[in-house]
């Protein structure tokens, strides 16, 4: 039996991402508050305005969702589940916390698969909830103009925006050096999701929100998502989606490797 | 060819109150297949000493060597050749015993049926086997400990290093690791481990080290450091403490602790008639008197003008009061 110390960096970060996984697999609980909030909120909202928003008032200025409110509000639900990303700078401060970081830092693994271990589980997370709440919207009555690869589009821009947040967690979360800087993702999360163009287009909303949502990149998020499931491949809204939620996850995910890779070096 | 070289190792810490040395200057050398102590209390620089030796934290001045690698340069190299178990033990409780050491085994390049057959062996060896497959936040302070050092031995180390490995453990399970750890040694694994428990030191370790505010300030077998002190410790106890200080006053080179009279002579048995007719002369009670071969406390004393027994509850006392 010899020990090879030589393993590859694929090998080492998937065997720290499975660790991970079975932690979150043990956790179940865990997981359960951002994905029913989601979907709590997929309903409500439908439950409450889809009745008006719906056909209600068509014909009118504010038809807006087309007569399928479910495909209006839907992306804001999308939105919601993907900040389950932020989990990665949890799981990594949690590893930091409990001495499990310093002793991997004694052995010869690479300090990317350490960082990245917990980044790429976030993601498989905000896959999953985003996909979770896909199908529910699915189910209740969501229907893409830009068809089934309006789908995909959708769940890929969601996974732009939860990496962001996953970056923005682990930043936060290694630089507190605490589990609670780490969740302060979450509260980002409330002023970004809701001075947005929320429950109307942004047109209709007041001026103050009109000129504030224009500044919160969320907008566009939801705005490309909205475009492809109300009017279909709407390139320029798409186009800024994408390198909006691209950018985003960019920006985080570049500070949350210069974060780590302070705290990965020697005191 | 020595298994650990340290060369005037010196760390400084950067705080917001100024500069802090937690190591000035710490020395040793420690031979293949020995258990080397390094002995002292809270705050002496023994963790952050082992932290260099185990590339774990950068070296402000001095070297160190592992297997005549540089801790520095070799960083890489000298991780293969060590095992590590700290203080603050790295150890995720979500898991079992076996998928921790099927996932160490793996992460040092095991394949997935050595690593099963390595984590089964480790299992055994550290006498966690019947809680193989329970989660780790199941197990008592004991078994985590022995995990512990089950993990670091999984890619076979030539040297070990153990910080405070019985700290927190009840007389017990420190027995149990103290036999592993003899067991170890007795394989061919070179240990250096921190202690501030004297008995500790003398049960286990070939050769000490006492480190005090970041100094070694005595180095030598237990037996060798005992000698310094002197042939045997005769203690006298008495009533109160008027009859201790006249005591005092009256045998040279005594100290006082308590109610009791220390004075350390070559020969006990010879001393003790004429000191206990001085004393009698002089009309003070003696409560009891004994001569014991000085222990490792009183080498301790000798070097640092205190004693490390009790130190941690003084410790804990002011901190309490703060």
């Amino acid at each position: 039996m010899e020990s090879n110390s030589n393993t590859s960096f694929f090998l080492q970060l998937g065997i720290l991402t499975k660790r991970l996984l079975l932690r979150v697999w043990r956790r179940p609980l865990a997981e359960l508050p951002n994905i029913f909030i989601s979907a709590f909120f997929l309903f409500v909202y439908d439950g409450a305005l889809g009745e008006v928003f719906g056909g209600g008032v068509a014909g009118t200025p504010f038809d807006f969702a087309k007569g399928n409110f479910v495909n209006f509000i839907l992306p804001v639900s999308i939105v919601s589940a993907s900040v389950s990303g932020g989990a990665s700078g949890v799981y990594l401060v949690e590893d930091i916390e409990s001495g499990v970081f310093k002793r991997y830092q004694g052995m010869p693994i690479s300090k990317w698969a350490i960082i990245l271990a917990p980044i790429l589980v976030g993601a498989m997370r905000v896959l999953i909830q985003a996909g979770l709440i896909l199908s529910i919207g699915i189910i209740i009555g969501a229907d893409p103009a830009a068809g089934i690869f309006g789908y995909f589009a959708v769940l890929g821009i969601a996974f732009l925006w939860g990496m962001g947040f996953a970056g923005y967690s682990v930043a936060a979360g290694v630089r507190s050096g605490s589990s609670q800087g780490a969740q302060a993702a979450t509260f980002l999360f409330f002023p970004a999701l809701f001075l947005a163009p929320t429950f109307t287009p942004r047109y209709a909303l007041k001026g103050w929100l009109q000129t504030a949502s224009a500044y919160n990149p969320t907008t566009y998020v939801i705005e490309a998502m909205r475009a492809i499931m109300i009017d279909g491949w709407v390139v320029d809204l798409v186009i800024k989606g994408v390198l909006i939620s691209g950018g985003f996850a960019l920006l985080t995910l570049s500070l949350a490797v210069l974060s780590a890779k302070k705290a990965t070096e020697k005191a | 060819m020595f298994a650990v070289e340290a060369n005037n190792l010196k760390k400084t810490f950067k705080t917001k109150q100024g500069e802090v040395e937690a190591v000035k200057d710490v020395s040793f050398q420690v031979k293949q297949g020995e258990i080397f102590g390094i002995l002292g209390p809270n705050g002496a620089g023994k963790s952050t000493t082992i932290l260099m030796l185990t590339t774990l934290l950068r070296i402000t001045s001095g070297f160190g060597q592992i297997q005549g690698l540089d801790v520095e340069k070799q960083d890489k190299d000298v991780r293969k050749k060590i095992g590590v178990a700290l203080q603050e033990t790295g150890i995720d409780n979500l898991l079992t015993g076996r998928e921790l050491f099927y996932t160490t085994a793996r992460l040092w390049g095991l394949s997935k049926q050595d690593a099963n057959e390595r984590a089964t062996e480790l299992l055994e060896l550290v006498g966690i086997s019947e809680a193989a497959d329970r989660r780790v936040k199941t197990y008592s302070g004991g078994m985590k400990r022995r995990l512990d050092l089950g993990l670091s031995l999984v890619h076979k180390p030539e040297v070990l290093f153990l910080d405070e490995p019985t700290t927190g453990l009840d007389p017990g399970s420190r027995r149990v690791l103290w036999s592993e750890i003899k067991r170890l040694r007795d394989d061919g694994v070179t240990i250096l481990l921190t202690t501030q428990y004297l008995e500790e030191a003398d049960e286990l370790a070939d050769r000490i080290s006492i480190i005090d505010e970041g100094l070694v300030v005595a180095e030598g077998s237990p037996d060798e450091l005992k000698s310094m002190v002197g042939g045997d410790v005769i203690t006298f106890t008495f009533n109160n403490e008027e009859s201790v200080a006249k005591a005092q006053s009256l045998i040279e080179d005594s100290e006082i602790e308590n109610n009791d009279l220390r004075i350390t002579v070559e020969n006990g048995a010879e001393k003790i008639p004429s000191l206990f007719s001085t004393l009698q002369k002089n009309d003070i009670e003696v409560t009891s008197v004994s001569a014991n071969k000085p222990t490792l406390d009183d080498v301790f004393l000798q070097f640092t003008g205190y004693r490390l027994e009790g130190t941690e509850e003084k410790i804990k006392e002011s901190e309490e009061k703060v």
